[in-house]
């Protein structure tokens, strides 16, 4: 049996929050209680991965997890999956046990891993036929080509292909069963910016057809674009977890005001500023001062107010809104990149 | 499982530079081993040195000249002779003194002691041309006892009918430790048993594809040394060519096994290459490939008795050299059943599909 189309009754995606999912009868598609896993580690002792992750999507969502590396985010991916058994907690996909329900689950999920995960030896299209062939139901391999735009390389070997090919194809490799869960671990890592944004727009098209899409990352560009809903994760926990734009209004410091000069500036005049709740001043030499405040409508007219009255010249004054980035920094203490 | 199967033998067979030294490993032994002649006969260096010129002495020489297996030289001293002999450039040096009136002709021969085969086969020829020789001057002829000799066509079994199944044995199991044992490895690096694990393919189907298509493959290789051999360089094949296909399956599921183990503890596959060779190399010298198990130390034939490629060798030379049928390699049948079962427990402790 080929069945390319979608069942009636998926919905598009809510637009709200977890809570925002439809009557009782509907499941969330993924759900995740108090989960741990912990791993021997090597001098003896254990190591804890993930340390008591509790959250669930809803379905038609992008749900994305965000952390620097070694946080936790596969290893919790994989338990969802069921590619790894949980130490304690439960995780559930469209209400189905990951573990003691797993092939039923898997019929109903699409998982992309890390990284390759293909054979050197067989076509694109000869890879998307066998693994349809695993499901009781697939997606005809030229279909999910074209929607990559690689039906020209239906006879390529992964090898040939470009590292945004081999990336798209890994991913629409994880829809030969039609699910309504995608899992994308780390889908742009290692992408120019061309090829990320390629990958992103590929995202978002799954995300219209009404599947739901769950996906770690460390670049917060992406995780802002990209996710309904992000999960803030580091040290195996979840530190916060929210839409973006909430993320970032729930920050003391939610704008940035950035500007130039090259006279000498009294830092605590600045400071003093409404609105303002830190001032980085710039390193030895160079001209670039930025202001960390709550609401930039307040802060900017008296800023300009500020420096006319001091005869400070700036130059180059911009409002830039705060990042997920910052998020992560007011969460840990810690940069992303680190 | 079909389009799991054929897959598996895209994957074998469109990876050349790997298949090609799976397939042609043994291949290219049996070509070498093709090109060497080992059906001569010792060809014995004869030095003669005659004091002095008589009819004997050349009777003597003629005499020696017309055995096949003697190269026959003249030297004039004896001391020279001598020298060469140690050195080696002669296996026996002849000597004929001057005849005394009246004394019997005393000749004398010297050989190297190292040499025992070529000496007593050299000594005996010419004492039987002496022999002869008397019963002439003594004017007995035709001499009163002769001795016709027969040959009778028999079968004829050379070095090269013995080794032709022990390589088709060893491109078995190389073939099938190595190769398994790397593949899988690779696979596991890659992530492919992951991605397979997360799909609802149970994994036991996709090693059973593997295995399917890695004994299909090795039939071929069998086949491939077995038609370089016998075609090519004209090796006897006395028995049915089918028991052999069948004894080389039955082995295969113990060396795949053993794949499997090894694929189990290697991290990567570099580490695989080794610790499957390390499995291998051994038993492609120990098990008889080459020469017969019986000229191994006797401690060492009890041990080497028990390998698995033993009694698949063992019994495909039944097979190939005697004619028999498979029926009659009971002993090594019921010792490859064993290392079936043995190796698939082995197989079953190492190898774990997905790693925590």
């Amino acid at each position: 049996m080929s069945a390319t189309t979608r069942p009636g009754e998926r919905e598009a995606r809510p637009t709200g929050s977890a809570e925002a999912e439809g009557g009782a009868s509907r499941e969330p598609a993924v759900e995740v209680v108090d989960l741990e896993k912990t791993f021997p580690a090597p001098g003896g002792g254990t190591l804890t991965a993930v340390d008591g992750v509790s959250f669930s999507v809803a379905r038609g969502e992008v749900f994305g997890f965000l952390g620097p590396n070694g946080a936790g985010k596969t290893t919790t991916l994989e338990i969802v999956e069921g590619l790894q058994s949980p130490t304690a907690g439960v995780t559930r996909v469209l209400g189905l046990d990951s573990h003691r329900d797993r092939n039923r689950m898997k019929e109903r999920i699409g998982v992309q891993l890390q990284a390759g995960a293909y054979f050197d030896y067989l076509t694109l299209e000869e890879i998307l036929d066998l693994f349809g062939s695993f499901y009781p139901r697939q997606v005809a391999p030229e279909a999910l080509l074209d929607k990559v735009g690689l039906l020209d390389k239906r006879k390529a070997l992964v090898k040939q292909l470009s590292g945004g090919q081999a990336q798209r194809f890994s991913i629409v490799a994880s829809l030969v069963n039609d699910p309504e869960v995608v899992f994308l671990d780390e889908p742009t890592t290692g992408l120019d910016p061309q090829a990320r944004r390629n990958l992103w727009d590929l995202v978002q098209a799954i995300h219209d057809e009404g599947t739901t899409v769950v996906l770690t990352t460390h670049y917060m560009e992406e995780a802002e674009f990209l996710c309904d809903r992000v999960a803030i994760i580091d040290n195996g926990r979840i530190q916060a977890l929210d839409t973006p734009l909430e993320l970032i209004h729930g920050l003391p410091a939610a704008y940035r005001i950035v500007f130039a000069t090259h006279q000498d500036v009294n830092d605590g005049e600045l400071a003093a500023l409404p609105g303002v709740v830190e001032v980085a001043s710039p390193a030895n030499g160079a001209a670039t001062h930025e202001l960390r405040v709550s609401r930039a409508q307040v802060t900017l007219p008296s800023f300009l107010d500020w420096a006319s009255g001091r005869g400070v010249e700036v130059d180059d004054v911009r409002v830039l809104p705060a990042t997920l980035e910052d998020v992560f920094l007011s969460l840990t203490g810690r940069s992303l990149r680190e | 499982m079909g389009k799991l199967i054929v897959s598996s033998l895209k994957l074998l067979y469109r990876d050349k530079q790997a298949l090609f030294w799976a397939l042609a490993f043994p291949v290219i032994f049996a070509v070498i081993f093709g090109l060497f002649d080992f059906t001569d006969v010792p060809d014995v260096d004869i030095a003669v040195v005659v004091e002095e010129g008589s009819p004997v002495s050349e009777g003597l020489l003629d005499g020696l000249g017309e055995i096949d297996a003697f190269s026959v030289t003249s030297l004039r001293s004896l001391d020279v002779a001598r020298d060469e002999l140690v050195k080696g450039y002669w296996d026996v040096v002849l000597g004929v003194p001057a005849a005394a009136p009246g004394q019997p002709l005393l000749l004398f021969v010297l050989y190297n002691e190292t040499n025992f085969e070529t000496n007593q086969f050299a000594i005996s020829a010419i004492e039987r041309l002496a022999g002869v020789m008397n019963l002439q001057i003594a004017g007995v002829d035709p001499p009163p006892v002769a001795v016709e000799s027969r040959g009778i066509a028999g079968k004829s079994v050379e070095y090269y009918d013995f080794l032709l199944p022990g390589l088709v044995a060893m491109g078995v199991m190389n073939f099938s430790i190595i190769g398994m044992s790397v593949a899988i490895s690779r696979f596991r690096e890659q992530r492919i048993l992951k991605r397979i694990l997360a799909t609802p393919l149970r994994p036991v189907k996709f090693l059973t594809a593997q295995v399917v298509a890695r004994l299909a493959l090795a039939l071929v290789q069998a086949a491939l040394i077995l038609a370089v051999g016998v075609y090519v360089f004209g090796a006897n094949l006395y028995g049915n060519v089918l028991w052999l296909f069948a004894l080389a399956t039955v082995a295969n599921l113990i060396f795949l096994n053993l794949g499997f183990a090894v694929a189990g503890r290697a991290a990567n596959p570099d580490a695989a290459q080794g610790i499957a060779n390390a499995v291998a190399l051994p038993m492609m010298f120990l098990s008889g490939v080459f020469f017969p198990t019986e000229t191994l130390p006797e401690v060492m034939q009890v041990v080497v008795r028990y390998l698995p490629l033993t009694p698949l060798i063992e019994a495909m030379r039944t097979v190939a050299i005697d004619g028999e049928s498979i029926l009659r390699t009971g002993p090594q049948l019921a010792l490859l059943g064993a290392w079936v079962a043995v190796s698939f427990a082995i197989a079953a402790r190492n190898f774990r599909f997905a790693r925590a």
